[in-house]
């Protein structure tokens, strides 16, 4: 058995100590066939997020690419979630689910993923990570989310770890007002400054941050009479038209130089292709975090897919489909539907956000590592090329579990043709800055209050840039203490 | 040399395929021999020298597909310039290089890339080289008291390089100078270093300017009115420009300053994937017949195909093929 420590607990939480006490307790009791152990895995990780879409203990097999079980098995512990008094049980119901048996014995080489896995109501088939139904949930999310607030009774700001969005840091939006006008003074002494000036905000969140910017530019540009503020065309880019709506009311001052246009933040290029070569400065904050991911594991040499299933655990499916008046073998087709027509599928939209609340509050996701042959196998974004994986691979610790950011990477090179030719893209968000920070423990996803967060890959990102013709850097976003952003920028590769 | 009507070329490049890439990244990583990449070199330009005839162009190179990129093919093959060779990561980066003393005089090998060209096809070709102005904005000069003297200096040095090329029967060079519109002040001297270079040069002289393609994008934006009226000093035949991409605006400009030159015409864009039809690549000549008579109009991408995928560079050249044969049938040709 190998052990991935990398959380020290604090005093009083469940130790390393304990959960190997336990391991050896159900050794002694014969409920862990020894014949595992040199196949096994376990992993006390720090989880970034409290909040995610694992249960305390958490076990994952490997299975080829016919989905036959492999003998490589991994238990996961969330240290900060599991008690003293529960780790045995826990870990003993995760084994069984696991399947104690001997590899090449009957019970060993029964499908993974067969429908014996405990006490839970399944609402996805095995699919790779990035196509989760959490995702549907989270576009949901975006689409109403007045409805959700409203029953909640917070924004959705209020609701992130923070507390508050650091994409409305007023000193921040200066910085990023100031280097941008420094660009414009930089073109217009060398003629080069176009008629009109692009500037494009993607996911646009309340429209604070917009409009702290255009304040701060209007304010520098009427101080130093450059005349650039009447050449804005500012534009805010999102796929959801109320948040857009929302987000218009906020500039309401500035309606002059703003525009609205509903983009999906995968491929900006898509509606906004007639500014190909045009933009001069394009901005996200929190949007990569938040789009379609999918996970990679390398064990022993060995490269695997992690696939998942969404499943809400059993009793609280049970309290759910009563409290809604459906029988439990109807959660999943419920759920279907709440995803495919929004919360007002009970004609009732509170009990369907209740519904829709207390779903997404329990929803789990159960893992299995899909053996792939090699890189060639890896379903790669747009944008990504094999050999740029190779790379990173070739470069990254050898036993690493880590993100194909794909929305990020889909989303990050259909935006740079967008980019005047001296344009720049800058990205608040968080990033692992480079593979052997995915060491250091679980970087999501994590779940928010009605949508999923994950850390992005800022090194596949920086290999994308590079293919590009970008040069990507991550800056950190040293404007609140401890916060966890950091600013990606891109500069001209020559 | 007079053009022939509405002939079609390519600008130089042609798809670089993913696999020639891996092995261009495998050669720097040492990985495989250059032996091996040379073969793969080989059979990668003869694909191109292929594709080009059957996409039905009059005219073919070899899609500069030995090129690491439009510096480094001629950096490491100047005299004289020293390069750092463990400066780039990939094989399209630049390497770091650098000029510390007097350039001596010796050939630079783009012969022999002209004969393999020459052997595997009966078209007309084309041979294509980075210009002074280009070469002088990547290589560190640390010897030369100003950039001007040391593109004359790269200028004289390949001058005897192209005079070999044409004594190897190459009919049609052109010179590339993209780093023009990035730095229009230069101009003046650019165009002194571009004669330099073509003095004596008894071939079909292009000269081909455009606002950049390095990563398949744009480098800058701008007027082609910047080139004018200097570039009317330049002692070449033909000025290859991109018009597809950016508009037809500037063709005016041709008419307004009573140009010499015969046009090479950007008819198709290669920074998009989406493929010109016939008819839209026969309505940007028919602008340009406007301005200009067909006998002093050739046709031909904005810039090199290098970024393109196979499949779309071939279909480009295609649409572009037959979108100029339908204009030589309205002009009864």
């Amino acid at each position: 058995m190998i052990i991935h420590l990398n959380y020290l607990p604090k005093a009083g939480e469940t130790g390393a100590g304990d959960v190997l006490g336990a391991l050896f307790a159900l050794l002694d009791q014969g409920r862990l066939d020894p014949e595992m152990l040199p196949h096994l895995r376990l992993h006390l990780d720090w989880i970034q997020y409290k909040a995610n879409f694992r249960e305390p203990v958490t076990v994952r097999r490997a299975a080829d690419a016919r989905g036959e079980r492999m003998a490589l098995a991994e238990l996961a512990v969330d240290l900060r979630r599991t008690s003293r008094e529960h780790v045995v049980d826990d870990l003993a119901s995760a084994l069984a689910s696991m399947g104690t048996a001997p590899s090449g014995s009957a019970a060993a080489s029964s499908r993974a993923g067969s429908p014996d896995h405990g006490d839970r109501v399944v609402v996805d088939d095995w699919v790779p990570l990035g196509d989760s139904s959490i995702w549907q949930f989270n576009r949901l999310f975006w689409q109403r989310l007045a409805d959700w607030e409203r029953q909640s009774g917070r924004g959705f700001e209020a609701a992130l770890p923070s507390g508050r969005s650091d994409a409305n840091d007023p000193a921040a939006v200066a910085d990023a007002v100031a280097d941008f006008w420094t660009l414009l003074v930089e073109l217009d002494k060398r003629g080069q400054l176009p008629a009109e000036i692009f500037a494009l905000e993607i996911g646009v969140g309340s429209g604070t941050r917009a409009n702290l910017w255009l304040d701060r530019f209007k304010a520098i540009d009427e101080a130093r009479a450059t005349g650039f503020y009447p050449r804005l065309r500012f534009l805010l880019a999102d796929y959801s038209l109320p948040t857009l709506d929302r987000a218009m009311s906020a500039v309401a001052a500035h309606r002059d130089v703003v525009s609205m246009i509903a983009t999906d933040a995968l491929n900006p290029l898509r509606a906004l292709s007639f500014l190909r070569y045009k933009i001069l400065y394009v901005h996200l904050t929190n949007v990569y975090d938040n789009l379609p991911v999918d996970e990679l594991v390398r064990r022993d040499g060995q490269l695997y897919l992690v696939e998942t299933r969404a499943y809400v655990p059993g009793p609280l499916a049970r309290t759910i489909a009563t409290a809604h008046g459906i029988g439990t073998d109807q959660l999943r087709p419920t759920i279907a539907r709440l995803l495919e027509t929004g919360p007002d599928l009970f004609g009732d939209r509170e009990r369907g956000v209740a519904f829709w609340r207390a779903v997404w509050d329990g929803l789990c996701l159960e893992e299995r590592l899909r053996h792939l042959e090699g890189t060639a196998d890896v379903p790669l974004p747009p944008g990504l090329h094999g050999d740029d994986l190779d790379e990173l691979l070739a470069n990254a610790p050898a036993d690493i579990r880590f993100h194909i950011s794909r929305g990020a990477v889909e989303s990050f090179v259909n935006t740079v043709p967008l980019l005047h030719p001296r344009g720049y893209l800058q990205v608040q968000d968080i990033f692992v800055a480079t593979m052997d920070e995915y060491r250091q423990g679980f970087r999501g996803p994590g779940k928010l209050d009605g949508s999923v967060v994950n850390w992005v890959n800022g090194a596949l990102l920086r290999a994308v840039g590079a293919r590009t013709g970008y040069d990507v850097h991550f800056a950190p976003f040293r404007y609140r203490p401890a916060s966890r952003t950091s600013i990606l920028y891109t500069t001209l590769r020559e | 040399m007079a053009g022939h009507s509405l002939s079609t070329a390519v600008v130089g490049s042609y798809s670089m395929p993913a696999w020639l890439e891996r092995a261009k990244n495998d050669f720097l990583r040492r990985r495989i021999t250059a032996h091996d990449l040379e073969e793969m070199h080989d059979a990668a330009v003869k694909a191109a020298i292929k594709d080009q005839e059957v996409a039905g162009l009059d005219v073919v190179s070899d899609g500069e597909l030995r090129r690491d990129n439009m510096i480094d093919y001629f950096a490491t093959r100047l005299p004289g310039v020293e390069i750092d060779r463990g400066s780039k990561a990939s094989y399209y980066d630049f390497y770091d290089s650098a000029v510390r003393n007097r350039m001596p005089m010796a050939p630079l090998g783009l012969v022999e890339h002209f004969r393999f060209l020459r052997r595997f096809t009966d078209r007309r070709t084309k041979v294509s080289v980075t210009g002074p102005h280009s070469l002088v904005k990547r290589i560190r000069n640390q010897y030369y008291p100003t950039e001007e003297a040391f593109a004359v200096e790269i200028a004289r040095i390949m001058n005897l390089e192209l005079r070999e090329l044409v004594r190897a029967g190459a009919e049609q060079i052109q010179i590339d100078e993209p780093y023009y519109s990035g730095f229009p002040e230069d101009l003046p001297w650019g165009v002194r270093a571009i004669n330099t270079l073509v003095d004596g040069v008894d071939a079909r002289l292009s000269l081909h300017v455009c606002y950049g393609n390095r990563y398949g994008k744009p480098s800058w934006e701008g007027s082609y009115r910047y080139l004018f009226p200097a570039i009317l000093e330049a002692r070449i035949s033909q000025i290859t420009l991109e018009f597809a991409r950016r508009g037809s605006e500037d063709l005016k400009l041709l008419k307004e300053f009573d140009a010499p030159f015969t046009l090479g015409l950007g008819v198709v864009d290669v920074k998009t994937h989406d493929v010109e039809t016939p008819a839209v690549v026969a309505e940007r000549i028919r602008e340009a017949l406007a301005i200009l008579p067909p006998d002093r109009l050739s046709v031909n991408p904005d810039c090199g195909l290098l970024h393109l995928p196979r499949e779309v560079a071939f279909a480009k050249l295609g649409a572009m093929v037959e979108g100029a044969q339908l204009v030589r049938r309205e002009l009864g040709g």
